[in-house]
């Protein structure tokens, strides 16, 4: 080793300056492809781009005024509006009630935890190809189980009213074990003195739930409801793969609009997909901010 | 504590037995029909189960995908994540949690207003860049810009505050540098994290849909979930490759699964605190 470079050495070795090399890599990794691509989005937005990066021209705020006059656009917000809606209570609803059950360890609790979270390792891509041949209205089981029952033979991804429903049902069945664990978490943490004072004061089980479980689990429940939300705002891998938007357009999101608007449909318009994607942003941005303020709310009223 | 069989505990078992039997039903069905010859998926009433079983819609897969291609490119993609990711996390991590220098509180509130950021925002302006960086449709091009994670340096620091003090300075009295003190002292500690989290990287990519659709053109490119995605689209392979390719990209992370059911549990679960 030569001097200068035992010199550097020593000098970079003591703890308050080693820092910076220890972080360097990281924080440049997530600078050069979080925070750069993020200002970057505002850039474009303002630009005519197309996806082979021919740029065509500086258009200002044009295209978030045209944000305004989009029909498609403002059906697709509909669209994720209405899934976010009825899907994330659903799973919430669904991840509380059976993590309130399994979060007990006996062996068969244990067992349906594990069960359950099986479907959420599983990728959508894969979930997907499953149940657009398990729903198919000829050859799918599951629509034929429905006539047996007496129903109607349900056309689920193919139908127009009833897509987004599938979609919904699709997601539920493969998340809701994603959010159980957190909750389990959650509750687990809970010390069961609680629960026994509780007993004592003559507590039944729905009122232990309503006094003690929800307000001890409301961090984790904030954070459970708040990700879901953010998570089902940015909607895209299920219908990719099932309906692909269709059918007429019933299920295209906003994400999905993105996507199509940049990378499926001339004229590949990269400025006008991230102008979109900015306001997504807002909106997202907006509803964290408001769910948090009430959870937090939530949670000094009942502290 | 008395143990009674009320109404409500049988209504529990009831309905958690019939979440199981819903849970299961889909995989139990892919692996007859994965397994079913391919005529019997034009069966009318369609059944869960077939008169007889062959391999041929496994021989056939090879043929009809790029299935091989598939596989390898999701392994070196994830796979890489995976050790570059929690390299440089923990790196970082430990930095954050042990070691005194200026701007530490700003640059961790920083990453964890990263963390914040949904990657729907950031999808074109990062095809963009890695376009201009020559990367596109390469391993480094899907790699790099996953090497570091904000929820990744999250997660260590809080595994490095827990270890007791003073646990550097035996290292630095023995002559050790900075980062052999890291490396030979503190990872050594930290196993069952840096597994945790690398398993919660290798499920988030291995899963990832949309980033390396954006980031790949060709078809040789293309990972399990968007090469099975791009396929199933176009709709021209017959039944029983498609539900061999989708058992077979299912396998590997169940595999792992079963033996490391911990550390997927973990990352969730960790994940939930930072709330």
């Amino acid at each position: 080793m030569t001097k200068s470079f035992k010199n550097a050495l020593r000098v970079w070795n003591r703890p308050d300056r080693a820092a910076y090399l220890f972080i360097a890599p990281a924080l440049a990794i997530l600078f050069l492809f979080t925070v750069v691509p993020l200002l970057a989005t505002l850039v474009i937005s303002t630009l005519d781009m197309d996806v082979f990066l021919q740029v065509k021209g500086f258009v200002g705020f044009d295209h978030f005024s045209a944000l305004f006059r989009d029909e498609r656009l403002l059906d697709a917000a509909l669209h994720t509006i209405y899934f976010a809606g009825v899907e994330v209570p659903l799973q919430i609803a669904l991840a509380l009630l059976i993590a309130v059950y399994v979060s007990k360890n006996t062996r068969f609790r244990k067992f349906l935890r594990s069960v359950y979270f099986v479907p959420s390792i599983c990728s959508f891509t894969a979930i997907g190809i499953l149940a657009s041949f398990l729903l198919d209205p000829q050859t799918g089981v599951y629509p034929n189980y429905l006539t047996h029952l007496g129903l109607p033979r349900l056309e689920f991804f193919r139908d127009p009213t009833w897509a987004m429903p599938s979609v919904i049902l699709l997601t539920v069945w493969r998340s809701f074990g994603y959010s159980m664990i957190i909750l389990v978490a959650g509750i687990q943490s809970i010390p069961d003195s609680y629960y026994e004072a509780a007993q004592l004061d003559g507590a039944s089980k729905p009122r232990q739930f309503f006094s003690i479980t929800v307000p001890m689990l409301m961090p984790a429940l904030s954070f459970t409801v708040i990700t879901t939300m953010i998570a089902a705002l940015q909607v895209f891998d299920q219908i990719f793969v099932t309906t692909q938007g269709g059918p007429l357009n019933k299920t295209e999101t906003i994400v999905g609009y993105i996507y199509n608007t940049g990378f499926q449909m001339a004229p590949y318009d990269l400025g006008y997909a991230s102008a979109i994607s900015v306001m997504l942003f807002v909106l997202i941005m907006a509803i964290t901010l408001v769910m948090n303020q009430y959870f937090l709310r939530k949670e000094s009223d009942m502290a | 504590m008395e143990r009674r069989i009320t109404g409500g505990k049988i209504l529990a078992f009831i309905g958690s037995a019939a979440l199981l039997v819903a849970v299961l039903h889909p995989f139990l069905w892919l692996l007859a029909a994965a397994f079913k010859p391919e005529q019997e998926f034009m069966k009318y009433p369609p059944t869960v189960f077939a008169s007889h079983y062959t391999f041929d819609s496994f021989a056939k897969v090879w043929d009809s995908i790029p299935l091989l291609d598939f596989f390898k490119n999701t392994v070196i993609f994830s796979v890489g994540v995976m050790i570059l990711s929690v390299f440089l996390d923990s790196m970082a991590g430990y930095a954050f949690a042990r070691m005194k220098f200026k701007g530490n509180k700003t640059l961790f509130t920083l990453v964890l207003v990263t963390m914040m950021i949904p990657f729907q925002v950031l999808m074109i302006p990062l095809f963009v860049e890695v376009f201009k960086l020559g990367m596109l449709d390469t391993y480094w091009g899907l790699i790099i810009p996953r090497a570091a994670s904000a929820f990744g340096i999250y997660l260590m620091r809080s595994f490095f505050i827990s270890l007791p003090k003073d646990l550097e300075e035996s290292g630095r009295i023995d002559g050790l540098s900075e980062f052999q003190i890291y490396r030979k002292i503190m990872l050594p500690l930290c196993n069952s994290s840096m597994i945790t989290l690398g398993i919660f990287h290798l499920m988030n990519n291995w899963n990832d849909l949309l980033y390396p659709l954006m980031l790949t053109s060709s078809t040789e490119m293309r990972t399990l979930s968007a090469g099975l995605a791009m396929f199933v689209g176009q709709r021209n392979i017959e039944y029983g490759p498609t539900l061999a390719a989708s058992l077979l990209a299912l396998l590997p992370l169940l595999v792992v699964y079963v033996f490391a059911q911990r550390f997927f549990v973990q990352g969730v679960a960790t994940s939930g605190l930072k709330g």
